[in-house]
This record gives C-alpha cells, structure tokens and sequence, in this order.
C-alpha cells in the first residue's frame, strides 16, 4: 500500500509509478495488466501536475495505489480548482485528431476497470481487476 | 525486477537519408521524457526532412503526452508537406494507437524499409 504525498514534478511522478509498478510486478500481474496500470497512472499524474497543479511548486499531488492480489485501486488527488470531465472533448473525433493534447481521460477510461471522480473534479479514482485481455472502449466519454 | 526494468530509459538514433530520417526509438517514452522526444522531432522537421520514419519495434511504452510529441512533430512537417510514418510497433502500441484513432494520422508499416519505401 502505497499512500504519500508527492512534489508537483514530472521525475517525482516518474519514480512513483516505478514504485507502483513494483508492487504490481511483486504481485505477478501479467505485462498487460501492468502496461494499463502503468499508463491510467501516468495519465492521472500529468493531469494532476499540468492541468491541476500548474506545475506550482507550493502544491502537492496525493496519491494512494492498493495493489491487491485481484484488483489495483489508485487515487490521485491535485490541490488544482477542479474540472469536470465529462467536459472532456472526445479526442477520437476527427476534429480533435491533431490536437497534441486531450487523450489522458480517454485513455484511463479504456485501460482501466473503473474510473470516477470526486465532485470537486479534483480526484481521480481507479480501479484495475487483474485480468486478461483487451482493453475496452465502452463509455470513454 | 528493478526500477529501470519498468522504465526502460527512452533513446533516440537518427539515422539520415537525401530524402528522409530514420529515428529509432528504444525504451519508454514517459511522462518525464516526451518533452525530448518532440524537440527531436522539431529538429528533423526544421531540417525539412521529407519523410521521417520512426522506428517503434524496442519502444515498450508511450503516454500521452508523448503521444502528443508525435502529432506536433506531424504538425511542424506538414508546413513543408512532409510526412512522419511509424514502423513496426509492438502489440500494446498499436493498440494503443488504434484505439486513440492515431491510425487515421499516421500509416503504419510492418518493417522501416516499406515505411521509406511508402508501401
């Protein structure tokens, strides 16, 4: 179990999906499994440090990751002023193809099991049972 | 395992042609590393490098962000009409690419020497 406080940094985030991912790895989760944990991570992490915290140094990411023996639940909470996702606009339509940004909500949604937030739109629940197969694409919006 | 084995540090090879680049790309490119990725591909495209060819066979992983490195890098050569095509990506990447309907941007090809060859 994992459950800190982290600086408003890029290598910082790094080195806790290291972490992260060394429980799973410690876990057996299989190379799938790890790539979407890995991923839904990194994604929660870049919205919390750019969108949320603007890379204000003075504010902190929390983040809490149980990686369990059937299912890995991570929360990442910014000290940012919210947003509320379903906002979001659907990277996957043709408008939105070239914007360079965008896609981390999409891609948490379809990698992990369950995906939620807090009403502030400051927190970011998710949920990843260990399992096997494709990820899905059902409701990324 | 240890940490690196997670985080295969990104590292990037240019190999240069007359009429196109070669950039192979090994490792991951995280959150920490898209940034280095997308000046690199600003460098080709200021040269005015007519096809860049990004070799992904040793890339393991790709976040957003990096991503995102790819597509202004799209951007940036298209002001000279040129084209960045992507080679031989592993499995997750190219689900990965397909489900961010990024195949609809980029032709990907199954070795770099059709992706040169534009076939």
């Amino acid at each position: 179990m994992i459950d800190k406080n982290i600086p408003t940094d890029l290598t910082a985030a790094r080195h806790l999906t290291e972490e992260v991912l060394s429980l799973a790895d410690a876990a057996g989760y299989s190379e799938d499994d790890r790539f979407a944990i890995r991923l839904a991570l990194e994604e929660a992490l870049i919205n919390a440090i750019k969108h949320g915290n603007k890379f204000d140094p003075a504010r902190q990411v929390r983040v809490s990751a149980d990686v369990g023996n059937e299912q890995t639940t991570i929360t990442v909470c910014d000290d940012g002023a919210g947003f509320d996702p379903s906002a979001v606009p659907d990277p996957t339509a043709d408008e939105n193809l070239e914007k360079p940004s965008g896609r981390g909500i999409m891609l948490m949604r379809a990698y992990m099991d369950e995906v939620s937030y807090n009403d502030y739109g400051n927190e970011v629940r998710m949920t990843k049972r260990r399992c096997t197969g494709l990820p899905h694409l059902a409701g990324h919006n | 395992m240890t940490d690196s084995s997670h985080n295969t540090p990104l590292k990037m090879d240019v190999t240069t042609y007359d009429d196109a680049a070669v950039l192979v790309i090994t490792g991951s490119v995280s959150i920490s590393d898209a940034d280095r990725l997308q000046e690199k591909l600003e460098e080709l495209a200021a040269e005015r490098t007519p096809v860049i060819v990004l070799d992904l066979k040793e890339m393991d992983f790709i976040c957003s962000a990096g991503l995102g490195a790819i597509i202004v890098g799209h951007l940036k050569c298209r002001h000279h009409a040129g084209q960045i095509r992507l080679a031989c990506p592993a499995e997750a990447v190219r689900e990965l690419l397909e489900m961010t309907c990024l195949t609809k941007l980029f032709d990907i090809y199954d070795s770099v020497e059709e992706a040169l060859a534009g076939e």
